[in-house]
């Protein structure tokens, strides 16, 4: 008889108790083509899941954004150009239109109308020194404004003077630069927030500077713009807290013949529209990678079905109930999906951080970062949902363990 | 320990019935040492695997300890395999993706129980010789060597019935010669042993001896006493014989 010896270097490496858990990382760890490939399948789930989910929210966090910073429950435009007004406000494509201010006076006047203040829009030319392309001119009149200045309050920095601009996030220049505009020299002042949406590509100035600018412009620009005098873009309401916006609205529209009021809930649904189209794209690119990838992941554990079967085989007959051999199985899948999941959810958000704009803008839809807590939310959505998966990928694995006959594969198993 | 009534166990293959046990009776006690011999499918593994609840008969009963093991449950004949019985498989059966210790260590995590597994694993694999590869996974061990870490593997729970289906065929002599010494010395201990073998040498170890031929289990031990186990072969041939 072989004495018994336990004092060779080997015995020290034993330490570890084998467990339940050791056992999952092992099996993991030790077949790292098919995890692997696992792995990657999910992965691919999880990055398409995760996008969806983060361009859905972008653009809604955008929408709210853009909204807020509007500041405006109501904006009153000329009937033939509300759709242009729209454009100039979601997507920032400068735009210039005008009608008679006469309704001013008028629209101050509707009872539930808090205060009310006008705006004028006005294109610039291309190949301005900050932008690649025309930025929108808002000229506003300080006074009476509340979408510039509730911001510029809590900037107490900032003023708007004579010359002065306030820049949306996307135009370029720094503050206290100067940037021109129809051959007129403007100072930047401050730069708004990001919202993703049009007034990121928008410059704000007094009216005053804005008819001046316009005056000058047949010497100084390469083209003339025209700012005809008592004639505004739009007018932007804000309505009594206990007045219903959209009533508000209604009666601006019958009292001044010609306008049309646009509402944030107004612009949302408009946006809904557009959005959907993206939204239906991103819902079908997820079912359809959903559907290709639970048969691929049916075919890689079909792969190494035998060495499963075969595996379940000695655990049952060394005593493993089925619940615990479908555990481990579980519990591996699990893992499996966890791993993919966190893989394609980072790749997803290094590839969002690096091309966000790009990306945005390539699918036209207002855009932002979602708050952190959104993406984690996301991201959690994102992993269940591979979790889920995974259980599926694992139906095959606990198929074979119901059935099992466990003495039936021993006897065949060449192991 | 091991009553087993009437047992038979057919498989219907596409052209014929096989009748792999038939109709077999006999009794196991505690703290025997039985043998099994017969040719190649004759139908040894089948009548083990049924012992051990991992396939069940066509007809007859199995008591274990008294209980029915047709009328346990699942969980409860993985329960008593876990804690009771121990199984070496004519192949070897590790897990590929654990190594030998690991694979020694294996039935431990079933019966949570159970104490000290790590350092009686460890003395198990010096017992049958494997100290050296103890960190060794089953594809890089020769079909022996699998043999006794699946020899260890089966003694880690410290069974009371030990079930082994040729556990020295991959063995040569002196190897087997120190598995039949542990096996020994383990029925000594008090376990019972039911082993499977082809080589008729290792008969002396045995309490009892029984042949098994087409299904059918005949005793060939009738004068052989527990302890005669320096009996000469020719002595034990000639009563199969007869
Ligand atoms: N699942 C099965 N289907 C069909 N026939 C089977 C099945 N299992 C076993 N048999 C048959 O039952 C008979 C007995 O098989 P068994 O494995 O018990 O033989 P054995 O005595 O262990 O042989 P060996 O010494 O070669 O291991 C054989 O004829 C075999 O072909
Ligand atoms: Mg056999």
């Amino acid at each position: 008889m072989v004495p018994v010896v336990n004092t060779g270097k080997w015995s020290e490496k034993i330490t570890a108790q084998l467990n339940f858990f050791k056992l999952v990382a092992r099996n993991i760890a030790n077949r790292p083509y098919r995890n692997l490939a696992t792995i990657f399948a999910i992965a691919i789930i999880a990055a398409t899941l995760f996008s969806a989910f983060y361009l859905i929210g972008g653009a809604q966090e955008s929408l709210d954004a853009g909204i807020s910073r509007m500041g405006a429950d109501i904006l009153v435009v000329p009937e033939e150009y509300s759709s242009a007004a729209q454009t100039v406000i979601l997507m920032g494509e400068p735009n210039s239109f005008f009608f008679k201010d006469a309704g001013f006076e008028q629209i101050a006047g509707i009872p539930g109308v808090a205060k009310a203040s006008l705006q004028i829009y006005v294109g610039s030319l291309a190949g301005q020194s900050c932008c690649s392309a025309p930025v929108q001119i808002i000229a506003i009149d300080p006074e009476h404004d509340f979408t510039v200045s509730p911001w510029l309050k809590e900037n107490p920095g900032v003023m708007l003077g004579k010359d002065d601009i306030i820049v949306g996030n996307m135009i370029v220049g720094d503050i206290g630069s100067d940037l021109k505009f129809y051959g007129h020299t403007f100072h930047i002042a401050g730069r708004l927030a990001k919202t993703g949406m049009g007034v990121d590509m928008a410059v704000f100035m007094r009216t005053e500077d804005a008819y001046v600018m316009a005056d000058e412009s047949p010497v100084k620009a390469v083209q003339r713009v025209t700012i005809p005098r008592g004639m505004v873009s739009a007018v932007l309401v804000k309505v009594d807290p206990s007045a219903s916006p959209t009533g508000v609205a209604e009666k601006i529209r019958t009292q001044i013949p010609g306008t049309k009021t646009i509402t944030p809930n107004g612009l949302l649904n408009a946006v809904s529209v557009q959005l959907g189209a993206i939204t239906r794209l991103l819902y079908s690119s997820m079912l359809a990678v959903t559907f290709i990838s639970i048969p691929l992941l049916a075919f890689i554990s079909a792969m190494v079905a035998n060495e499963r079967r075969k595996e379940v085989a000695i655990l049952r007959a060394l005593g493993a109930k089925k619940t615990y051999v479908m555990g481990l199985m579980l519990a591996e899948s699990f893992s499996l999906a966890i791993m993919g999941g966190i893989l394609g959810i980072c790749a997803a958000m290094v590839v969002f951080v690096g091309f966000e704009d790009l990306i945005a803008f390539s699918l036209k839809i207002p855009f932002i970062a979602p708050p952190l807590l959104t993406i984690l939310a996301d991201a959690c959505l994102t992993l269940v949902l591979c979790i889920g998966i995974g259980g599926i990928s694992s139906l095959y694995p606990a198929i074979i363990i119901a059935r099992s006959e466990p003495y039936e594969t021993i006897r065949k198993g060449e192991s | 320990m091991i009553e087993i009534i009437g047992v038979t166990k057919s498989f219907s293959t596409d052209c014929s019935e096989v009748r792999a046990v038939d109709d077999v009776h006999f009794t196991v006690n505690r703290g025997e040492f039985v043998l099994i011999l017969g040719r190649s499918g004759s139908g040894k593994s089948t009548l083990l695997g049924m012992l051990s609840g991992l396939t069940r008969p066509t007809a007859g009963t199995i008591l274990l300890n008294g209980m029915d093991i047709s009328e346990l449950s699942d969980d409860a004949i993985s329960e008593l395999r876990a804690k009771e019985i121990g199984f070496v498989f004519q192949l070897s059966g590790l897990i590929l993706t654990i190594n030998a210790l690991e694979n020694v260590m294996l039935p431990t995590l079933f019966c949570p129980d159970y104490p000290g597994s790590d350092s009686r694993a460890a003395d198990l694999l010096t017992k049958v010789g494997m100290s050296e590869r103890a960190c060794a996974y089953p594809s890089t061990l020769s079909s022996g060597e699998m043999k006794r870490v699946a020899i260890a593997r089966a003694l880690v729970n410290a069974p009371s019935l030990l079930i082994a289906d040729e556990p020295t065929g991959d063995l040569d002599e002196a190897t087997e010669q120190e598995i039949m010494e542990l096996f020994r010395q383990l029925n000594r201990e008090g376990t019972t042993i039911m082993m499977v073998t082809h080589n008729s040498d290792l008969i002396r170890y045995a309490t009892h001896t029984y042949r098994m031929t087409q299904g059918n289990l005949i005793k060939s031990d009738g004068a052989l006493s527990p302890r005669l186990t320096l009996e000469p072969r020719t002595n034990v041939n000639d009563k199969v014989s007869s």
